[in-house]
């Protein structure tokens, strides 16, 4: 019974997240540019000076699963000031009002944040095929990428969730936005081999979790090379759960 | 049974003390105002009933369930609308209430006739399609009560239902939440920081001031305990307090413009005596009024002075509410 509750007040949350990107559609469209841009701009440069080796594949093939899981996770990164704007208009306060357990709002926004990402892929989806970048696309390949890219909006947007926790205001949260999003881009295999980078960086693009979101979205849409892929997932589901528990437990400090 | 019961409730934020050793009941159907200015530790009392905030110490029972032990079953009872917007302007009207009808759990089978009683009891039926940020302030507050009766809630707190709206739409929240008491028996509890709300609302008032209850009653009984009538006069003379008290006169409050309010038992009369012994001292008067109490007066008794002089200085009120100003004009 209470576990029912549990799992039927996280649907509703989602739910109500999605009629809202449903009534607002031109949002999807807006966090779409960013991803045009490093392919149309980025890619396209760096694949004309071949400075990067990206052995056996183009570098625009090599660039997209890293375009896609970053556009995923900065979307997800920012869902805590929504928070942070929510609880100061009072919409949080009457939420927690209700009977349903913490946990569910914490796993619905972050289910609702993930599942809205896949209008983010299919973007890039359209986009590749335009550019003519070549890639895998089956059964399998695409099934797995949504299962990805899901958990990789849930495990960033409950870190969010966490964030708004303790820093509380919305000025912060840009701030601590800003500031992850650049050294979790950057200090993983999204735009370059890891093997490039020197050392000390290696080890911080080894606990990122988006060099692990990164490398198994290259291995179902590029490589075929399913070795590495249960690490891959074995390590983002842990950071999904690590996530989701820190986020449960922070949150009702977001409202003292 | 009182539905509501809370016994020297206190809560701390580090050495701020938000609310302080209060305690009252509230008994089933009644309409029961927290009476105070900003800052005087209404709305914190209230979150601490609605399991929003653990309290300090103290103990409370809604509908004789213990809030520290059951808070999943006292939020199942309660409904709550808070003072800022608590409707997704994101979303339509309806959308807003099936949000609530789900998320207290309402079968399935009920909700739709449920969000239509709601509707149709907040009367906007007709703009429940339309997308909630096109409301008018008063139609968005009809719809933050109208989403937590989804739950047909036995008790109901109201954190100052009608700040903020225009007389007439004030008016209006006024006779949804006497209906829903004489037509449902709910109980609520309400906070205002306005005199004439709490007066023709609410059936007993507590007066807070600074975190603590500074009286109780109903507020005519309030009223009755200043002793009468309320005498105000102006004088260009200097200071006559003293004098009003050696007179035997129960002082009210002395304005910087040197406007007096006195308390007398029968005004219309003691006005003539009044004015012929301040002569008699010397004072001549330019001006003199005579006004039947209010809870102001009684609010300027119990806590020195006058509700809207009393608002809490800039860092408490940040510390007791974070929130921002509400948004809607």
């Amino acid at each position: 019974m209470m576990a029912l509750r549990a799992i039927t007040s996280v649907f509703t949350i989602t739910e109500f997240e999605l009629r809202k990107v449903y009534h607002d559609m031109s949002q999807v469209f807006i966090r779409a540019l960013q991803p045009v841009l490093w392919l149309v701009i980025f890619g396209e440069v760096f694949s004309k000076v071949r400075v990067l080796p990206t052995t056996g594949y183009s570098y625009l093939q090599f660039l997209t699963p890293g375009v896609l899981a970053q556009s995923v996770v900065f979307m997800a990164i920012f869902l805590g000031i929504t928070l942070v704007w929510e609880r100061d208009l009072g919409l949080l306060h009457k939420l927690l009002s209700a009977p349903i357990p913490r946990s569910s709002i914490i796993i619905g926004k972050a289910f609702a944040a993930g599942a809205r990402s896949i209008l983010q892929a299919i973007v890039v989806f359209i986009l590749a095929l335009i550019m003519r970048i070549e890639l895998t696309i089956d059964v399998v390949s695409v099934l797995g990428v949504l299962f990805i890219i899901i958990l990789s909006g849930m495990c960033f947007s409950s870190l969010s969730i966490f964030l708004a926790s303790l820093f509380k205001t919305r000025e912060r949260m840009m701030g601590i936005g800003q500031a992850i999003t650049m050294p979790l881009f950057f200090a993983s295999s999204a735009i370059y081999p890891i093997d490039l980078m020197p050392d000390w960086l290696k080890i911080i693009a080894r606990v990122n979790p988006l060099s692990y979101i990164v490398d198994a979205l290259r291995a179902l849409l590029v490589t075929g090379d399913f070795s590495r892929l249960p690490v891959d997932l074995g390590v983002l589901v842990l950071a999904v759960i690590v996530m989701v528990g820190l986020a449960t437990l922070a949150f009702r400090r977001i409202i003292e | 049974m009182d539905m509501i019961e809370v016994k020297n409730l206190t809560k701390k934020f580090g050495h701020f003390t938000a609310v302080d050793d209060v305690s009252f009941q509230v008994g089933k159907g009644e309409i029961f105002g927290l009476l105070g200015p900003n800052g005087a530790g209404k709305t914190t009392a209230i979150r601490c009933l609605l399991t929003l905030i653990k309290p300090t110490s103290g103990e409370a029972k809604i509908s004789g369930i213990d809030i520290s032990k059951h808070a999943g079953q006292v939020r199942q009872l309660c409904g709550y609308v808070p003072q800022d917007v608590s409707v997704d302007g994101e979303m339509t009207g309806y959308e807003n209430l099936l949000f609530y009808a789900k998320l207290y759990y309402v079968p399935g089978s009920e909700r739709k006739r449920r969000i239509q009683e709601a509707l149709e009891f907040m009367q906007l039926t007709d703009r429940a399609n339309g997308m909630v940020k096109s409301y008018s302030g008063g139609m968005m507050r009809r719809l933050e009560i109208g989403q937590v009766l989804v739950n047909q809630p036995r008790i109901l707190f109201l954190d100052e239902p009608s700040i903020g709206l225009d007389p007439s739409a004030k008016r209006d929240i006024w006779d949804y939440v006497v209906r829903l008491r004489d037509e449902f028996e709910t109980t609520i509890l309400l906070t205002t920081h306005d005199m004439l709300e709490a007066d023709e609302l609410c059936d007993r008032i507590a007066i807070m001031n600074r975190g603590r209850i500074v009286g109780t009653g109903s507020p005519e009984q309030l009223k009755a305990g200043l002793g009468g009538d309320v005498v105000s006069f102006t004088t260009s003379a200097a200071d006559c307090s003293a004098l009003l008290r050696q007179l035997g006169y129960q002082l009210l409050s002395r304005s910087p413009d040197s406007v007096y309010d006195i308390v007398v038992s029968n005004g219309d009369r003691e006005i003539p005596r009044i004015l012929e012994e301040l002569k008699n001292h010397g004072i001549v008067t330019t001006s003199v009024s005579l006004k039947r109490a209010t809870l102001d007066d009684v609010f300027l008794r119990y806590a020195g002075k006058r509700i809207d002089e009393s608002e809490a200085d800039w860092q408490s009120t940040r510390m007791t509410r974070r929130t921002v100003r509400r948004l809607r004009k």
